[in-house]
């Protein structure tokens, strides 16, 4: 298939398009950093809350309070890492400076379903999904623009 | 048969014993002396073995490991460190008992509901006093305590009594009220009244007596003492006590539910100040009251308890040094 000037030039534009979606800043607002104290309570085999939302570059302590077995807290990325007797609630401080999604796990063993013991520290927003969904809607739309339909074959 | 063939079929089979033998040879000698401690959570069997013999003066050593979860281990009247005990690792230990006697060996990691029943002994025989070293009876049964009666304070505070301010008034106080003797003896309140009908301090309004036993109280701790009091206290009571000793633990709802009991509330006027520190000393020498309180004569040493005894009167009175 041979593709027209037209053609070329869609998809030039496309490819634009696309650069623009993956490398662009997205209009995040940004807050500036603050301090963020969050209380999680773990037990077996869960935490509470599970998720805990920052904006990059706040300094985020965690108050980890045990209220069954001995558990432990330690962030994915971060390397940050806390261990919690009950009846004493210990403090993990660091400074969420890498934008992303990150577990966090309990690392110590507290009993069979240790391993799935887990949570989520979200450091800003998931701007990865939202380009992905932008990158797969320009495809979607260039699909169409670009290659239409061919005529059908009139009928003899 | 050749008289050579036979030689060399010999050969074969000794060296094939000797090659056999290397690794049950280093197995021997390597378990010389060495016990292996599984640890499981109290519900599953507690310590295995839960029961050792040592000799004093010998080292013991110990390899620990856990076959559940995490626990440590610490010896009780021994100034051993503690250690976690993880499974799938091997945690080795050794010890030298100067003192013969039966020491306890216990977890330290909060493992389970049970965890502080997990317990086992450790029979330590020999050394030079073979002969039992006499033992005094504590406080709490040469006074006749009954330890599991309620203690309800005779009189209370309006405000809360302070140290410093009781400072001021030291010099009025008789000598007899500061020796430990007086301290341990008496609660809080029996002093307040004791106090209130010495002639020598009918000029003191009843919050600064309060105050002046806030300040006997405080003169017979360290401020030391009362550190220790509260790492002990972090570490062992406040699981059911509370943090801050309002009975509050993250345990307390659990004991209630098996017991029918809250954890004693340390901040309760009405009940701590009716107690005496002989009184408490007993509580936690021997535990129980139908409460779950788990007995801790075997793993701390007196003054340890009266360290802790010591912190626990800060949840009342101001202090000092803050």
């Amino acid at each position: 298939m041979k593709l027209s000037r037209e053609q070329w030039f869609y998809i030039i534009l496309a490819g634009l398009a696309g650069a623009l979606i993956v490398f662009a800043p997205l209009p995040v607002r940004v807050a500036p950093p603050s301090q963020r104290t969050f209380r999680v309570e773990a037990s077996q085999f869960a935490y509470s809350p599970a998720v805990l939302t920052v904006n990059p570059g706040d300094t985020v302590t965690i108050e980890l309070v045990s209220t069954d077995v001995v558990h432990g807290l330690y962030v994915d990325g971060y390397g940050a890492s806390v261990t919690a007797d009950p009846g004493q609630t210990v403090s993990l401080t660091f400074i969420a400076n890498e934008p992303g999604s990150f577990r966090f796990r309990c690392n110590v063993t507290c009993g069979a379903l240790h391993p799935f013991m887990i949570g989520k520290l979200q450091v800003g927003t998931n701007t990865l999904l939202w380009r992905a969904v932008g990158l797969a809607l320009l495809a979607a739309f260039s699909g169409v623009a670009l290659f239409p339909r061919p005529a059908t074959v009139k009928a003899v | 048969m050749k008289r050579s063939e036979i030689l060399s079929r010999l050969l074969v089979i000794a060296g094939v014993l000797l090659v056999l033998s290397v690794p049950l040879a280093v197995h021997f000698y390597e378990g010389q002396g060495i016990v292996e401690i599984h640890g499981r959570m109290a519900e599953s069997g507690g310590w295995s073995p839960n029961s050792i013999h040592a000799q004093v003066g010998v080292p013991l050593h110990l390899r620990l490991t856990s076959d559940d979860v995490m626990h440590g281990f610490a010896i009780g009247q021994s100034d051993m460190p503690v250690v976690d005990v993880a499974p799938g690792k091997m945690t080795e230990v050794t010890i030298t008992f100067n003192k013969p006697g039966t020491y306890t060996y216990y977890c330290t990691r909060w493992c389970g509901p049970n965890h502080w029943r997990m317990r086992g002994t450790i029979e330590v025989s020999g050394g030079s006093s073979d002969a039992p070293q006499p033992v005094s009876p504590p406080l709490y049964m040469t006074l006749n305590l009954n330890i599991d009666a309620p203690h309800p304070a005779i009189a209370t505070p309006t405000e809360r009594p302070s140290a410093l301010r009781g400072a001021a008034f030291a010099a009025m106080l008789s000598s007899s009220y500061l020796t430990n003797d007086y301290y341990r003896a008496h609660s809080p309140s029996q002093a307040y009244l004791d106090l209130r009908a010495d002639p020598a301090l009918s000029s003191l309004s009843n919050p600064n007596v309060w105050d002046l036993v806030a300040y006997i109280w405080q003169s017979n701790t360290t401020p030391e003492g009362r550190a220790e009091g509260q790492r002990l206290f972090a570490r062992n009571c406040s699981a059911c006590h509370g943090e801050s000793g309002g009975g509050d633990g993250v345990f307390s709802a659990s004991v209630n539910a098996q017991t029918g009991k809250f954890p004693a509330n340390f901040t309760d006027p009405a009940s701590l100040l009716g107690a005496s520190p002989a009184l408490l000393q007993g509580k936690i020498l021997r535990g129980g009251m139908g409460t779950g309180m788990p007995y801790w004569g075997p793993i701390f040493e007196n003054e340890t308890i009266w360290s802790i005894i010591g912190y626990i009167y800060t949840f009342q009175f101001d202090e000092v040094q803050k």
